[in-house]
């Protein structure tokens, strides 16, 4: 995982999430960069962000964490495979603005506390 | 050409408008005779290209080409003048054909064929007319309100279209032989539309430096077929092109591009037309480059739209949002505006307790508003601009009520401090920015002297 100015960051770990993440990065180029670490070949951060999940997207703008209200009781990281683009897309846009306020926590756009019902 | 029609009828009558001879004198002109020998005799040779080395003015061929435009065009008038000549006199017997069958030529095969015919399923069109016009002529025949034509006009109406047939035969001739001449002529010219268009085009313009002198829309509408018959769909009309049309370029398109190349064309060969007419380019290299081009365009024209690239976002709140202004905005923000009455409840005096709603200090304040010694007694609402659009809408609504005001409004005001108290409409011009009271928030108010202590 790289320091970064200017531009947040994630970690991500999942085809799934993959996925979506490739299909998005040109759209989000302008203001937001992606960083694929996988956590077996890179074990330091392990502990110190709790890296358990099969993927977990983190936010950073400037080398500072920036947590997000999903609603899921975990404000520090996405740890379920976003299916949607624009969900994905939207949730970005919200902590790049918030983040360039001075904010540390942003509210995301959709709640997720529900996100096990289909 | 044929001479040995007319000897009959000049003799018999003269200084008549009866007699062809009298409108029409083309035919019998010494000009027209040598003119058709010499076009007789040129396309027998066949083709003369030894003379390269002359200037092309002294060529006699170039003057017999140039004759041979003016002659066409001559031929041209004629014709519309023998085609006046046979409908007046055709008119008795069948009024109605002119009006369906409107090219001259036509019209007088058409004539030639009917003679004196009152029926006409006797009488066989096939080959004259498209069948569709054939039909109507049959239709419109049989009820039509002719009667039969006298034996002399009749032999007279047939020598009018026997000379009016003879006539176009002449021009075709020209045209033949001008054509095989083109590409010596107008090489430019016939590089792009082809010898025959380019013929046609300086038959119809009446020489090459007349076909020059056009103007391209001109140029594109040269020969065009005017309107379809009266009842026939026009959906199928190809519109406003003229001879540019049997050019080779032109049949190569795709339909939906042929308007566009029509237009092309047109420009190109009038440009070409205009090298030619000051033998700028005597090889004929212009007008290749010339085609070249139209070919090149007309494929740009047909490739498909580049692909759509997709866009990535634009960083959020960079562009920040345009804000407009104008008397329509201020209009509307006055609506919201902060109005006096909640300017004076907003502010308070020094030293003087403010009422409330609830009393007691509980509720919302009042402030300034209804105090004892501003000007006003009830600060109305009335100023605003808002109140008069919603008192205009309840005015509409409330069917016939009277006027604005109530009867129940008095002049007389009852305070707890002063007693009875009443208006004084001068204080209020002053009410907000009065001397004895704070100027500090004031709008109005301006730098005091502050003296020194």
């Amino acid at each position: 995982m790289n320091a970064t100015y200017d531009t947040p960051r994630r970690l991500i770990l999942n085809l799934e999430m993959d996925e979506v993440l490739s299909s998005v990065a040109e759209t989000i180029k302008n203001f937001a960069v992606i960083y694929l670490v996988d956590i077996s070949e890179v074990p330091d951060f392990n502990t110190m962000y709790e890296l358990y999940d099969p993927s977990t997207v983190m936010f950073f703008f400037r080398n500072k964490h920036i947590m997000i209200d999903l609603g899921t009781g975990n404000n520090n990281k996405i740890n379920w495979a976003l299916k949607d683009k624009q969900e994905f897309i939207d949730i970005v846009e919200t902590v790049y603005r918030g983040a360039r306020k001075g904010r540390g926590l942003v509210i995301a756009p959709k709640d997720y506390s529900t996100k096990y019902r289909y | 050409m044929e001479e040995d029609i007319d000897g009959d009828i000049e003799d018999i009558e003269a200084l008549n408008y009866d007699d062809l001879d009298n409108v029409s004198k083309l035919q019998k002109s010494q000009r027209f005779t040598d003119i058709m020998q010499k076009v007789e005799a040129a396309l027998q040779n066949g083709s003369d290209i030894s003379n390269h080395g002359m200037v092309l003015e002294d060529d006699p061929e170039y003057q017999l080409i140039v004759d041979c435009n003016v002659l066409s065009v001559d031929i041209e008038n004629e014709i519309v003048i023998i085609h006046n000549f046979i409908r007046d006199k055709y008119r008795l017997k069948f009024p109605e054909l002119e009006s369906l069958v409107h090219h001259p030529i036509d019209y007088a095969r058409v004539v030639k064929k009917i003679g004196n015919e009152m029926d006409l399923t006797l009488v066989d069109l096939e080959g004259l007319l498209p069948s569709a016009i054939i039909m109507v002529v049959s239709v419109t025949a049989s009820t039509t309100s002719g009667k039969p034509l006298p034996e002399d006009v009749l032999q007279k109406t047939i020598d009018a279209c026997d000379r009016a047939l003879a006539l176009d035969a002449a021009k075709k001739k020209v045209l033949d032989f001008v054509e095989s001449r083109m590409s010596y002529i107008a090489p430019n010219l016939s590089a792009i539309v082809g010898s025959a268009v380019a013929a046609k085009l300086m038959g119809t313009a009446g020489g090459l430096s007349a076909l020059a002198k056009m103007p391209a829309c001109n140029v594109q509408l040269l020969g065009a077929k005017k309107k379809n018959l009266a009842g026939f769909s026009t959906a199928t009309s190809q519109f406003r092109v003229g001879y540019l049309e049997q050019t080779e370029i032109f049949q190569s398109t795709p339909p939906p591009l042929r308007m566009r190349a029509c237009r092309l064309l047109a420009a190109k060969s009038t440009l070409a037309a205009r090298v030619d007419s000051t033998r700028g380019d005597p090889s004929g290299t212009a007008g290749r480059s010339f085609r070249e081009e139209i070919h090149k365009k007309i494929e740009k024209w047909q490739e498909p739209p580049p692909a759509k690239q997709p866009k990535p976002l634009p960083v959020p709140d960079s562009e920040p949002k345009k804000k407009r202004g104008g008397r329509r905005l201020r209009k509307m923000k006055e609506r919201y505006a902060v109005t006096d009455m909640r300017k004076l409840a907003n502010r308070m005096l020094f030293g003087v307790p403010e009422e409330s709603s609830l009393g007691d200090g509980l509720g919302e304040g009042y402030g300034m508003l209804g105090q004892a010694g501003s000007g006003k007694l009830r600060v109305s609402v009335g100023q605003s601009k808002l109140a008069a659009k919603v008192a205009k809408r309840f005015k509409e609504k409330s069917y016939g009520s009277s006027g604005a005001t109530s009867g129940l409004t008095s002049s007389l005001a009852f305070t707890p401090v002063q007693g009875i108290e009443l208006s004084n409409p001068q204080a209020h011009a002053h009410q907000l920015g009065g001397g004895t009271q704070s100027t500090y928030f004031s709008e109005t108010g301006t730098f005091s002297k502050i003296k020194k202590t």
